[in-house]
């Protein structure tokens, strides 16, 4: 092994230089360290944190210095490649963070300020901050460029090469095991902060209880945090939401996978998709500004009819999930053998009877796999359902009495907004049940997922 | 048994009696019109909800933005007064964050799945099990609701590992939403790159490690770019992670550890605190170039990429 380094590296001289500088910083500082100690313990000199330790500290400690700065030195002379990357690696993270607090310091003079900052005037900071990073960054840049350009003088030999392919492999098989530790950390620790909760209130209490009032919990007046309001709030504002959105998003699919000519294909898919990459907040807003006004109008006479509820929540829930079942569902469709429809046209079907009664019969793992996707969605959704749904914590109920329609109308809360709503102030039992709730969501949207997937791999299975 | 199969023929005949009921040319063009009308009126209700929705944000929105509302921060409280600079900033330092803490992570996990994850499984069980968890982990966590990973990131990096309403912690929530993501695109245009590629470097002599770094990710990138696009216009869109993670000052975070305000966030506080609806819809309207942006992009390299697979072919 020993053989192989040298011949295949021949005397590479940046190393060489790079390894003694080390050892004489090393033995330089830890001779410093001595000298500084013994004028410590003369001058009394108590002021500098070395002189406080004992003289016998100091000069084990500077020992210590100098020998690990020589191991480094030898490493470095030794397995000079993997030196040069470890040089090229510190100075390069290194520039990062001092990159890094550059832009945050000329961000904060140009951006931060209640006035506008003139141009001339951001021109110039600029400039400053740009001649601050040359002056510093000139020397490591080169340094880093020298070692990268002149890298054929720092061949690894083969044993290195083949150490470094076993190395990556674990390293990355850990990389690949990163999704599933994140998931076993979610459990976890949503699991033990619902715990306190489970444990004082109990989880039938909770599933089952139709107050929440967390505000009145007083030692363990335990009946105030039933989540049932939520739980229905969540599930009528999705169903809502699948009522309204899914005939529209199977439409648009049997229209662009069947349908329409290829140009409108074209321009509604890509269109489509940016649609599911809005941010919700603008959909909520959307909501608030646009769509309560007009739910208001509609039914002035209904007491307490805002134009924030359920109604207006399953409009925006049905917008955010069109995307999402009809890109599933076009795929679907598309994914039909074209065998079968040919056949059904040849035995004289209209299209239109092709569709129905040959395409989407076979298309119908897909379809229900795309729906349940978008319940998935409707039910994880936040932010815009917060803006819009009136987050009231009382069950929601019609608004006429005699009308029972009118429970659209009603104010809502769902899981999601109970937990996005009260986290950052809750304490004690109260977070915990939030955390409760979480867990409650993740529960549901895990067991509509599974069954989404499953459909899915039936359909491949085919 | 016998039952059941009287129930079938009896359907089936009802079937056929309705198919003989409307085996009349008329009736079945006429029903294939009608309902042809009705898809396209899906269609066309789809494509108007989303151009008035797209349409009304930035033609209102745009009312608002100039360069002093683009370059002063907000002024704070319930006023809604003042800009929005702060907010772009710091949305740009947590799109850098995240995408810095998932990019690595993501396609690490890619590259093993696609390139060593085959041979690994087949010498021992062990991985082969583990490999199977990680695919199932990568699954499940595409499916998780982004408000349980801000609950994870408030009970883990906001509380436990006390790095309070900070960068960091939203940059970490935020990394864990989008690694799904960059695993995704990232092992799809591993597995795009064609076998002999691979099989010409290993003939070369190169070893594993060698032929990714040198010929399959170099051959993937374009691919795994369009992943990390995506995932940025997942974090610039995303509130519910950042609104219990990175807290909501208005002011420009001056570390890692200090509050800020995306721009979505930013939308979200306007809207419900303040109820200065103008400022919030300038603020979205800058949102939604930004995505369109993000979006042409995608399509930009998609397209690209599918045309160098077609004259690869």
């Amino acid at each position: 092994m020993k053989n192989q380094v040298k011949s295949a590296n021949g005397r590479p001289i940046f190393v060489s230089v790079v390894a003694i500088l080390t050892a004489c910083c090393a033995l330089g500082i830890g001779f410093w360290l001595i000298v500084r100690s013994m004028a410590g313990t003369a001058g009394g000199d108590v002021s500098a944190p070395l002189g406080r330790m004992s003289p016998f500290a100091v000069v084990v400690a500077a020992l210590l210095v100098a020998g690990i700065g020589l191991v480094v030195a030898w490493g470095m002379w030794r397995l000079k490649n993997w030196a040069r990357t470890a040089l090229i690696l510190i100075l390069g993270g290194t520039l990062m963070a001092f990159l890094i607090g550059i832009v945050f310091q000329v961000a904060a003079r140009v951006f931060a300020g209640e006035h506008v900052v003139a141009i001339g005037e951001t021109m110039a900071i600029l400039g400053q901050a740009l001649v601050r990073v040359v002056t510093v960054c000139a020397v490591p840049v080169g340094i880093i460029y020298g070692l990268i350009h002149y890298g054929w003088h720092f061949e690894e030999s083969v044993g290195q090469r083949k150490l470094l392919d076993r190395m990556m492999r674990y390293l990355l098989l850990s990389a690949a095991l990163s999704s599933i530790v994140i998931v076993f950390l979610i459990i976890v620790f949503t699991m033990t902060e619902a715990w306190k909760s489970i444990k004082v209130v109990g989880a039938d209490t909770m599933l089952f209880g139709t107050v929440w009032r967390p505000g009145s919990i007083i030692g363990n007046d335990t009946a105030q945090l039933g989540m049932l309001p939520m739980v229905v709030g969540s599930i009528l504002s999705t169903a809502g939401a699948v009522i309204l959105g899914v005939p529209l998003s199977i439409g648009t699919a049997v229209l662009l996978a069947e349908i329409a000519p290829p140009t409108v294909r074209q321009i509604v898919r890509p269109a489509i998709e940016l649609l599911a990459g809005i941010p919700s907040v603008i959909y909520g807003l959307f909501g608030m500004v646009v769509i309560a006004p007009i739910i208001q109008k509609a039914w002035p006479q209904i007491p307490y009819n805002t134009g924030y509820g359920l109604l207006n929540a399953s409009i925006i829930l049905a917008v955010m999930i069109i995307p999402t079942v009809t890109n599933i569902a076009e795929d679907a469709i598309r994914a039909v053998p074209r065998l079968y429809k040919e056949g059904s046209l040849a035995l004289g079907a209209t299209h239109f009877q092709t569709i129905v009664q040959v395409i989407l019969p076979s298309a119908r793992s897909g379809l229900i796999a795309a729906i349940i996707l978008g319940i998935g969605r409707a039910l994880g959704e936040t932010m815009a359902v917060i803006m819009v749904i009136g987050n009231s914590i009382a069950f929601p109920a019609p608004l006429l009495e005699d009308k029972l329609w009118t429970i659209v109308l009603s104010t809502a809360r769902t899981l999601t907004g109970n937990i996005a709503v009260e986290i950052a102030y809750a304490e004690g039992v109260h977070r915990s049940a939030l955390f409760f709730t979480g867990v409650l969501l993740f529960g549901m949207i895990f067991i509509t997922n599974s069954v989404a997937r499953y459909m899915m791999k039936e359909r491949e299975a085919k | 048994m016998s039952s059941q199969a009287s129930a079938r023929s009896d359907t089936l005949t009802a079937r056929q009696s309705l198919i003989r009921h409307v085996d009349n040319l008329f009736f079945r063009k006429l029903a294939q019109a009608l309902a042809f009308a009705g898809f396209w009126l899906a269609g066309v209700i789809v494509v108007v909800a989303l151009a008035w929705i797209v349409g009304y944000v930035v033609i209102n929105g745009f009312r608002v933005v100039n360069w002093e509302f683009l370059t002063t921060r907000p002024a704070g409280g319930v006023s809604g007064e003042g800009g929005m600079s702060t907010t772009i900033v710091t949305t740009l330092y947590l799109v850098v964050l995240t995408i810095a803490i998932a990019t690595p992570l993501g396609v690490g996990a890619a590259v093993y799945l696609v390139e060593y994850a085959g041979e690994a499984q087949a010498a021992s069980k062990l991985v082969a099990f583990l490999v199977k968890v990680a695919r199932t982990g990568v699954e499940i966590l595409a499916g998780v609701p982004s408000i349980i990973f801000g609950l994870f990131g408030f009970a883990l990096f906001v509380s436990a590992l006390k790095l309070k309403f900070s960068l960091l912690s939203a940059g970490l929530s935020g990394a864990c939403l989008i690694l799904p993501v960059i695993v995704r695109t990232a092992e799809e245009a591993l597995l795009a790159v064609p076998r002999a590629y691979r099989e010409g470097s290993l003939a070369l002599g190169a070893t594993k490690w060698q032929t990714i770094t040198q010929v399959v990710l170099p051959a993937a990138l374009p691919g795994i770019v369009t992943g990390i696009v995506l995932s940025v216009g997942r974090i610039v869109a995303e509130t519910a992670i950042f609104w219990v993670t990175l807290g909501g000052s208005y002011r420009l975070p001056t570390s890692l550890l200090s509050s800020g305000r995306t721009m979505a966030l930013h939308v979200y506080s306007l809207a419900s605190e303040t109820r200065a609806f103008d400022k919030a819809m300038g603020t979205a309207a800058i949102l939604i170039v930004i995505i369109v942006l993000l979006n042409l992009v995608i399509n930009y390299t998609l397209r690209t990429l599918s045309a160098r697979a077609m004259g690869r072919m």
